[in-house]
């Protein structure tokens, strides 16, 4: 069954000032959607709303996932439904491994207690096959293995940080996935591999909302729906030729015809 | 003392009043309870003071060489001859019977290597972390995976002429080498404790690695063939000769005795400060602290008539008893009986508190029975009835096909009437009917209910399962006639009945055995002392099916008490020892220290916090590390000092670093003691002086005025853990205080009296000192002054102190006291060889309600020398991590480089971290760094944590355990999980 994301009407600010000011837009899995605008267009504020962050308040509107309001939810809680948010920028946690996290985080998704008693035999199994996965999965994103014991983030490039974010998208298994900017920062080479990971994913139980400023990772991934942000409101939405239009015309048509409509 | 003790009892419930927690630490007014603690009970372990003839005694026991006799006996002339005020001589507080305890040499079975890991891993399946994950963790201990290293350790280090023995056993194979350096780092002159420790130590490391030797992995106490024991004395030697490398840690690893937290009993080693247990008036009580050290011994096992509440102590364990000796009839002995009782004499016998060791076959054990007041009318005595056939014969599931809570229950057909009782039951409760079902050929009868309701209720207060049942807080706290019904129908639906003429014996087995202390339990408050018997599980065949039946718990009593062997009170029972078993044990013992009665509950039975004297508040502690470290050597020692274990460590810590050596010292601490001194707070009242937050309004004295004033105040500070003093006025005011903290006193020269700030150890008996005697102060009240009566030393307590504005003193305890000036005690490492280095990382969370005071000391005598201070700290909850470090660059010491740095993670608004670098610099060409960083935990990183699935406490955990990253590195495995783990516990709850 098709799991849904479904935005209604939503209003969020940010310490007073109202930054997306109506967002209605569904994602299912087994679609990617992309959404593009001009910067401080609220693209990046509609991630972090959607993942939960404490600072976004959401003052208006609705984000069912699976039927269910999730407004109110923690973010973990969002996690363990099935939401994940590829950061636009990483945070650094120190003395904390990547492997360590990643290992912390897929229990805390099963639902396992981080010290519980499990059955340990099944417990070591589990291990054994997350690791495994985990070097799988960084052969794959072209990182070199070391990076699972290193701390989380610290001293990675921009590119490695955001290459991570998607090994940690492919580990934790996400039924709809944000990615804010990955690709911004990323040489084309980059951008290619993370393209290709995220296509991997593709299929009936995967969905993705793909936040970004350009066309090229589009090239790669051609998404199924297109739409455009402009201040606060999607303007226009539509198929991945919009993104070719939106190439050859910029935001500035679209921009123009949004004030139009709101005069 | 008693006597002291007694009186001050007297006069304080006549005259004044006074502060809750004072009343139960000094005069505790023991007619609250069932019975009287007899005080001077401790008698026994008290000799009066330390002699040149006990000394040599110790030095005779342990078959010393003769220059350790002299060297003892020096430092013990030292020790007197210390300037030491009034209370020099009066020692009687110290155990010296412990001392010749720990002097005596125990058997020398050499202990299996396989018995180490095993511990290990105890260790690891208490933390439950799967061995695969254990691997993964960090990549740390790599080198721990296999038995097979342990087997070889002992074997490598002997190979490479590694000494690693207890200082004792140092002392009689290594005679020279000892005499070598034994005191050669702190030598009794350094202070008052050690020469004290110089003069009475015992136990304690002696490590020497010879040239070159690198031992790759840590040495820990348990390594050593003769375990470690933590004694009040212990005495530690390192020495490093050139070029070697070793690194040692201190710390402990907690195994156990169950005891009772009042529904159920837990192992003692899970419980920790601030748990509640039952003492031996049935009441709760506070746990204050949690002790663990290493015995080797004989360990005794009292088994009274319920073999299955035996419980195994050490011998100097005080237990609560009446001793049959005491209550016997006059009639003579009958052959092969105990002598007879006189029941008159029993009942009025005062139980007294007894050392295990001391006990005999025929004594009787206090078994108290656990008050239960807390009436509740959500159970009619309908349910209670059908959750105690839910308990005998119940089960509750989802039923797999039409996904329905189920309740059911299966009776043989026989019982007719409980099956009617049962449908009736049900029908009343649930307003359903209940399905009867035969089944054909097992004589058995099914009474089943589709009910959510009840099966709530059912899961909810009695648990699922055959072996976890349990009954919840809830039912346990019921009183006993409403309780009645269950145990009733309990009874009849588990149990049998059998007659056995004069008597009837009542029998109910259970796989629960949880499920069967709560029975003995509830039985007790009624009045009955029911047996408990295991029955071993095993393999079976019943009917010809071959199954695994578990062990079984049989309850067993009888309804006519007359020939019961057991008596009992009102509030507790009377249960003869059957038989001690005596064997030795090498492992580890835990102890607990618990508020107001001093005691718990093991297995039921009444035991007294023990010995108070060894590891208690109540003694003093000053053990001595010495640490050597030739040319070119390195030597890292690590401490990881009270997490949630009180053993008091040491007090003189000092590291020599010769030419190019290096010394680190690794030192952890979480958790501070919390001080129990009170405060006068405007307008919250009394308070403990920790509870005390800036800008809280104060009651001082105004110097000029001599009245009392109220002053903000700035700050509060834990200063260390310190030896402290009690100071008793004439009107019985207490307050315990370190040595150097001032207290105004009133002093006559020629014909004027003066106010002069004197320090403790200044003051004498007879002293006038400043008081309030009105408690609560009031503003504007003039002070008073009252004639010291007693001074006595304390031992070691982590102490505070308040800083106040415009005016520097406060009232505490009703004494005005001056805010105190600081004496610190840290590791040092004096750097006399050119190019020694010195690495001093101290790690400290300070939770709610603490400060943690933590540092350093780096001495640079040598030109070329470097040393690094890292100081990293965590505080959360109001606490306050301090940092302070000493520095001093002797003249001569050219080119010396240091740098301190201090990293401090702050978790929210409320709490802070303070670095004071003290810095002494007598040479010109030196180059000196210090560094701070204040960090605090950012929302977007949580956000980012939780965002990937963790709690928000977990996320904090995690990185908070970054953060700490650094130093778990150098630990080994278990040390580093154990640590983590208490991390996590200060971490939990900690949000949300």
């Amino acid at each position: 069954m098709a799991s849904t994301l479904e935005i209604r009407d939503l209003h969020v600010s940010v310490e007073g000032k109202e930054i997306l000011k109506g967002v209605t837009l569904t994602v299912k899995t087994g679609e990617i959607h992309s959404i593009m605008g001009p910067n401080g267009s609220g693209k990046s504020t509609l991630a972090l709303a959607l993942m939960g962050h404490p600072k976004y308040e959401v003052t208006k509107g609705e984000i069912l996932f699976k039927g269910q309001n999730i407004v109110e939810l923690e973010p973990n809680e969002r996690a363990r439904l099935g939401l994940f948010l590829a950061f636009q920028y990483p945070l650094e946690i120190q003395g904390v491994p990547l492997g360590r996290f990643l290992w912390a985080a897929k229990k805390a998704l099963l639902g396992q207690s981080q010290d519980g008693q499990t059955d340990k035999k099944a417990d070591a199994k589990a291990l054994s096959q997350f690791r495994k996965e985990l070097q799988e999965k960084m052969k794959l994103l072209k990182m070199d293995e070391s990076f699972a014991q290193r701390y989380l983030n610290v001293g990675f490039s921009g590119g490695e940080k955001k290459r991570a974010e998607i090994v940690q998208m492919h580990i934790l298994k996400p039924e709809i996935a944000i990615l804010d900017e990955t690709d911004s920062g990323l040489d084309i080479d980059s951008v290619k591999i993370v393209a290709e990971a995220v296509n991997q994913l593709r299929g009936p139980d995967f969905g993705a909302l793909v936040i970004t400023h350009y066309q090229r990772i589009l090239n790669f991934l051609k998404p199924d729906y297109v739409h455009v942000m402009i201040d606060g409101r999607i303007v226009r939405s539509g198929d991945e030729s919009l993104v070719h239009e939106l190439e050859a015309k910029g935001y500035d048509w679209l921009i123009n015809e949004s004030k139009a409509e709101v005069s | 003392m008693t006597k002291k003790i007694e009186e001050v009892r007297h006069l304080g419930e006549k005259k004044r009043p006074i502060a809750e927690k004072e009343r139960e630490t000094y005069d505790r007014d023991y007619s609250r309870y069932a019975f009287s603690y007899p005080t001077d009970k401790y008698k026994y372990v008290l000799k009066p003071g330390l002699s040149r003839e006990v000394i040599e005694e110790i030095s005779a026991i342990k078959n010393e060489p003769k220059w350790m006799r002299e060297f003892r006996l020096k430092a013990y002339e030292i020790f007197l001859k210390k300037p030491m005020p009034t209370w020099g001589g009066d020692l009687s507080h110290i155990n010296f019977d412990t001392i010749t305890y720990y002097a005596t040499p125990t058997d020398k079975g050499a202990r299996s290597w396989e018995d180490v890991p095993e511990e290990v891993k105890k260790t690891f399946d208490r933390l439950g972390i799967p061995e695969a994950e254990r691997k993964f963790l960090a990549g740390v201990g790599a080198q721990y995976d296999s038995e097979v290293v342990y087997h070889s350790i002992r074997e490598d280090l002997a190979k490479k002429g590694v000494i690693f023995l207890s200082m004792d056993e140092g002392l009689r194979e290594y005679p020279d080498l000892v005499k070598e350096y034994f005191g050669t780092v702190i030598p009794p002159t350094d202070n008052k404790f050690a020469a004290l420790n110089s003069a009475v130590w015992s136990g304690g490391s002696f490590i020497y690695v010879p040239k070159g030797v690198h031992v790759e992995i840590p040495l820990q106490a348990y390594f050593r063939i003769n375990a470690p024991q933590m004694g009040q004395f212990e005495r530690t030697l390192i020495i490093a000769d050139e070029g070697a490398r070793v690194h040692y840690i201190e710390g402990c690893l907690p195994g156990g005795e169950q005891v009772s937290v009042g529904d159920r009993w837990v192992n003692i080693e899970s419980l920790k400060p601030g748990d509640y247990v039952i003492a031996d008036n049935g009441e709760k009580a506070r746990v204050r602290a949690t002790m663990v050290r290493r015995y080797r011994g004989e360990m005794l096992t009292i088994k009274p008539i319920s073999p299955y509440n035996a419980f195994r102590l050490t011998p100097e364990h005080p237990v609560l008893v009446v001793r049959r000796s005491r209550v016997l009839q006059r009639r003579k002995p009958r052959n092969g009986w105990l002598p007879e009782v006189d029941t008159e004499k029993l009942f009025t016998a005062q139980p007294e508190y007894v050392p295990a060791g001391e006990l005999t076959v025929g004594d009787f054990l206090v078994f108290p029975k656990v008050q239960a007041h807390n009436y509740n009318p959500r159970y009619s005595p309908e349910l209670l009835k059908l959750l105690g056939y839910y308990l005998a014969e119940g089960s509750a599931f989802i039923h797999k096909t039409l996904n329905v809570p189920v309740v059911s229950f299966s009776f043989g057909t026989h019982e007719k009437e409980v099956i009617t009782e049962v449908c009736d039951l049900i029908t009343k409760i649930t307003g359903k009917d209940a399905y009867v079902t035969e089944l054909k050929g097992r004589h058995a009868v099914n009474v089943t209910v589709y009910s959510q309701e009840l099966f709530d209720v059912c899961t909810s207060s009695c648990g699922t399962g055959a072996s976890s049942k349990r009954l919840s807080d809830e039912l346990m706290a019921l009183p006993p006639e409403q309780i009645e019904p269950l145990l009733t129908a309990y009874f009849v639906g588990d149990g049998n009945v059998c007659d056995k003429g004069n008597s009837v014996m009542y029998r109910a087995a259970t796989a629960s055995e949880t499920l069967a202390q709560q029975i003995q339990e509830l039985l007790a408050r009624k009045g009955i002392y029911a047996s408990i018997h295991v029955r071993p599980g095993g393999d079976d065949t019943i009917n010809g099916r071959k199954i695994h039946r578990k062990d079984q718990y049989i309850i067993v009593y009888t309804a006519d008490k007359r020939w019961s062997e057991i008596r009992q009170t009102d509030r507790y029972f009377l249960v003869p020892i059957k038989e001690i078993e005596r064997a030795p044990y090498d492992g580890f013992v835990f102890n607990l220290d618990v508020e107001g009665p001093s005691s718990y509950l093991v297995r039921g039975f009444a035991v007294h916090n023990c010995t108070a004297p060894i590891y208690s508040k109540e003694s003093l502690h000053a053990a001595v590390v010495e640490l050597i470290a030739k040319r070119g050597a390195h030597l890292r020692y690590t401490t990881l000092q009270n997490w949630s274990n009180d053993v008091y460590n040491l007090v003189t810590k000092r590291a020599i670093a010769y030419e190019d050596a290096t010394v680190e010292w690794v030192d952890a601490n979480i958790g501070c003691l919390t001080a129990d001194t009170k405060v006068f707070l405007n307008p919250r009242g009394a308070v403990n002086i920790t509870e005390v937050k800036p800008n809280d309004w104060i009651y001082a004295l105004d110097l000029n005025t001599m009245e009392i004033v109220k002053r903000p105040v700035k700050g509060i500070v834990c200063t260390g853990v310190k030896p402290v003093f009690k100071l008793i006025t004439e009107n019985y005011r207490e307050i315990k205080a370190t040595a150097n903290h001032p207290f105004l006193a009133l002093y006559r020269s020629e014909k004027h009296w003066h106010l002069v700030w004197k320090p403790l150890e200044q003051l004498q008996v007879g002293d006038l000192i400043a008081i309030i005697d009105e408690l609560p102060p009031k503003e504007g009240k003039p002070a008073e002054f009252v004639r010291i009566k007693a001074l006595e030393p304390l031992g070691e307590e982590a102490v505070y102190d308040i800083e106040v504005e415009g005016a520097h003193n406060f009232i505490a305890n009703g004494l005005i006291v001056h805010n105190s000036r600081l004496t610190m005690k840290y590791p040092s490492v004096y750097m006399l060889g050119k190019g020694a280095r010195a690495d001093i990382l101290s790690v400290a969370f300070a939770g709610k309600g603490q400060h943690q005071d933590t540092g350093g000391k780096a001495i640079h005598a040598a030109p070329y020398t470097t040393s690094t201070i890292v100081s990293k700290s965590v505080s959360k909850d109001g606490g306050r991590a301090t940092y302070r470090g000493q520095l001093v660059v002797a003249k001569g010491a050219h080119h010396a480089k240091s740098n301190v740095r201090c990293d401090a993670l702050i978790l929210d608004e409320y709490s802070r971290s303070d670095t004071y670098p003290y810095i002494e610099i007598d040479e010109d060409q030196v180059t000196i760094g210090h560094e701070a960083t204040v960090g605090k935990v950012g929302d977007d990183q949580i956000f980012y944590l939780m965002s990937r699935g963790l709690s928000e406490s977990e996320a904090l955990s995690m990185i908070v355990l970054g953060f700490m990253e650094p130093f778990t590195k150098t630990l080994p495995m278990e040390y580093a999980i154990e640590f983590n783990r208490l991390i996590q516990l200060e971490m939990e709850g900690s949000v949300g």
